[in-house]
């Protein structure tokens, strides 16, 4: 191993310092120094968990590091020198363009893009769980106040000046594993993309990306990706696609004996709706069964099946899938909001985030808990009591990142 | 499945056929192998030529017809070249007008004629017949290098690859042709034959537009010349520059970008049409004034518009009277131009009322 690879160990140890002549963080914040240390220790013995394609000189790259700074525009021209980099400065944050580019440390419109894998980003926070209620916390921006469940008003100063900190449950996994396999499904069955080209990523705390490697999409626009994501969206979806007009009443009527193909969007309507077209025709028995099922719904069977479009739709933020230029946590890096890693899930239903994407190790640290809380990582549960306490580093790593426990002096 | 794609290389166009396609390679390499120049036509053999592509154009810009005949009996070698030469002429002609609202009304009755001629030979292949459709994929693949397939098992469905179909304007510029309006399957959107005949249309009144832009020409024929000048200062008679027509009031700026258009020669959609519409009945314009404006459509057809606009002034049978669409409604329709002085109104009816109070 060269210099430059080289892990300061004389610093590490027990103690838990594992702090470095290229420390970012600001000398003060203790827990900053502790975590960039945390993390350094991490990616030194596991650069190899970072996963970078071949052609890792034709990317951008940017990292936060843990004097809040960004550095975006850079480029690597082989892994050595992206590892040297990473472990040299141990950023909080390490991201990379899905893009290639002929120049990537160029400015944005001089990169000259090559073209870029198709990529949906799946957000916990815009499911809008029940569960989110009862376990999300809210830190009051003025007076540093934790409350539990989601409030308008923090109870201490009555500020509105909040912010959430999501502490995803078991529950909030499944629910976003509900929603990859059905966007998974419409690439599949919609688009003709195989599963073998869906890679599916926990984000690292509170979501999931899913990547397309498909040379058919490869080179498509940004205005194509928004086509795509407003297609998985259901976005502007006419009811006419179903065989159903409006009369000059303003009623909504099936079309006889209309031909449609009974693919896509509206056969996973028809089908959700329970309202079969025979021979991709809109024959005798549809025409009933369709007006039965206006009557059942006070002939608003619009609204019914908006309800199941939405439904159906897949809950991806378009904003992530038309942006090109945008760069994405790498995958093997920690992700500084909860000090998981961004992780690979070979199979989504045996995938538990909280065991798989928990690398940091587990020499004792103490450390002070704002609140009582249960916190269950690497297959244990953690019962933490306001005050201190003594846990496993990946516990108090997990804590100091959602700001819920500060690091106590290393003696 | 059945991929019909490779022997469109080998397909042979009967003569005639190629004579109604004159914008394909095929059929204009039928005068580049006689060494047709552009300053032949000032020579007498093609003055019949040059009368029949202006009395054609004059057909479409001022009385929206497009009763176009082909001069079947020739050689067909002949019948060809004419043809295609007639098509040169035109875009000859266009050139030199150059109004951008004769150019788009051109462009767009030409590619309904075109349209037309497609879909009859359409109808007539019977359903074996794989020629005609071959000649559709020729079309699609050498303009518009889109790969068509056709889907055999299921109803003769087209099918263009999700990426392609992404291709073209329209997947972007109407609502129903929005990808998630179209039904895909294994990575291919679907299109009946209806569709794909629209598809065709709105490509080419695309390609028509884009070569009569990029047509450079150093020297026009003096016969095309006189006879462009002639049809410029008859439509320009025709049609003096737009005065908004409403009051003295605001005009919405939702209904200033319909005028906008108009004024382009641009075609509206459904929706902006029945926006003007209502809104003119609403400030009391009577049918002719109505007309007037719409007279401007490149597709205007004076007999169906005075229908719908007495339809929406509820002069027809039992039909009511139809109010203008709400600010809400018109931007769902994506016409809405918001600005300033729309703050705090729910119809841009409104607007003529907030003056009038004044
Ligand atoms: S706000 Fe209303 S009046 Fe103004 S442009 Fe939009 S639709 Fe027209
Ligand atoms: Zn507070
Ligand atoms: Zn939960």
């Amino acid at each position: 191993m060269t210099d430059t690879l080289s892990f300061d160990s004389n610093n590490s140890g027990k103690n838990g310092k594992h702090a470095s002549k290229y420390q970012n963080a600001e000398p003060d914040d203790k827990n900053k120094n502790w975590l960039e240390g945390i993390f350094r220790k991490y990616y030194f013995y596991h650069y190899t968990q970072l996963e970078l394609g071949e052609l890792i000189n034709e990317h951008e790259f940017g990292f936060r590091l843990f004097d809040g700074k960004i550095r975006r525009h850079l480029a690597f021209n082989d892994k050595k020198e992206l590892y040297a980099y990473i472990i040299k400065f141990s950023p909080s944050d390490i991201f990379y363009s899905s893009s290639r580019y002929q120049s990537p440390t160029a400015e944005i419109d001089q990169k000259g893009w090559i073209g870029s894998d198709l990529i949906f980003d799946i957000d916990g926070k815009d499911l809008h769980l029940e569960c989110a209620q009862s376990h999300n916390l809210v830190l009051c921006k003025d007076c540093s106040f934790i409350s539990k469940g989601i409030i308008s008003k923090c109870v201490g100063c009555n500020s509105t000046r909040l912010q959430i900190i999501d502490i995803p449950c078991a529950r909030c996994i499944k629910s976003l594993n509900v929603e990859v396999k059905k966007l998974v499904e419409i690439l599949n069955d919609d688009f003709g993309i195989d599963s073998e080209c869906i890679f599916v990523y926990f984000s690292g705390n509170n979501g999931y990306h899913v990547h397309v490697v498909d040379k058919n999409f490869y080179d498509a626009s940004a205005k194509k990706r928004n086509a795509f994501a407003q297609y998985l969206m259901g976005k502007g979806y006419l009811i006419e696609n179903l065989g159903i007009r409006r009369n000059n009443e303003g009623a909504l009527i099936p079309m006889s004996n209309k031909i449609l193909y009974n693919q896509g969007w509206r056969r996973r309507i028809f089908d959700s709706i329970h309202l079969s077209i025979q021979n991709h025709k809109i024959d005798d028995k549809f025409v009933k069964k369709y007006n039965r099922m206006q009557d059942a719904n006070n002939n608003n069977i619009k609204d019914a099946i908006n309800t199941h479009i939405l439904d159906l739709s897949a809950k991806i933020d378009p904003n992530v899938t038309m942006d090109i230029h945008r760069i994405f946590r790498l995958a093997g890096s920690i992700n500084s909001k909860s000090g998981l890693i961004k992780a690979f899930c070979k199979d989504l239903d045996s995938f538990n985030p909280f065991v798989d994407a928990c690398f940091i190790g587990d020499s004792k640290v103490e450390i002070e808990s704002k609140l009582n809380i249960k916190i269950s990582l690497k297959g244990k549960q953690f019962s933490i009591k306001t005050g201190k306490n003594t846990l496993p580093e990946y516990v108090a790593a997990y804590m100091i990142c959602k700001g819920i426990g500060d690091i106590q002096n290393q003696t | 499945m059945c991929y019909i794609t490779k022997y469109n290389l080998v397909v042979r166009f009967g003569n005639k056929d190629l004579a109604k396609y004159p914008f394909l390679k095929e059929a204009f390499s039928y005068i580049t192998k006689y060494d047709f120049k552009l300053e032949d036509l000032d020579s007498k053999d093609y003055l019949h030529l040059i009368y029949k592509a202006a009395e054609k154009i004059e057909n479409y810009l001022f009385f929206g017809r497009y009763e176009y005949q082909i001069n079947y009996s020739k050689t067909h070698e002949t019948i060809v070249q004419e043809e295609v030469i007639i098509f040169l002429i035109s875009l000859l002609l266009i050139k030199s007008i150059s109004i951008d609202a004769v150019t788009k009304k051109f462009a767009l009755l030409e590619s309904m004629r075109f349209e037309k001629y497609l879909i009859s030979d359409l109808n007539t292949a019977d359903r074996d017949d794989k020629t005609i459709k071959l000649i559709l994929y020729k079309i699609f693949e050498d303009l518009f290098s889109t790969k068509i397939l056709l889907e055999v098992d299921v109803y003769n469905f087209y099918k263009i690859r999700i990426n392609d179909y992404l291709d073209h304007p329209i997947a972007f510029q109407e609502k129903e042709w929005n990808l998630i309006n179209r039904t895909l399957h294994n990575g291919f959107v679907y299109l009946d034959g209806n569709e794909i005949v629209r598809l065709f249309r709105n490509e080419l009144y695309l390609l028509i537009i884009d070569r009569i832009k990029k047509m450079s020409i150093d020297r026009i024929p003096d016969t095309i010349m006189a006879i462009s000048k002639s049809i410029k200062s008859r439509w320009e008679q025709m049609h003096p520059s737009i005065n908004a027509p409403v009051y003295n009031a605001v005009t919405p700026p939702c209904i200033q970008h319909i005028y906008d258009q108009i004024s382009k020669g641009e075609n509206l959609p459904h929706p902006a049409r029945l926006l003007l519409g209502t809104f003119l009945i609403y400030s009391n314009k009577t049918l002719e004034e109505m007309l007037e404006l719409f007279k401007r459509l490149p597709d205007f057809d004076e007999k169906i518009t005075r229908y719908q606009l007495e339809h929406l002034a509820g002069k027809r049978g039992n039909s009511k009277r139809y109010f203008v669409p709400s600010c809400e409604k018109i931007k769902l329709e994506n016409l809405c131009y918001e600005t300033k002085i729309c703050q705090g109104i729910s119809n841009p009816t409104q607007l003529i009322r907030k003056k009038l109070d004044i």
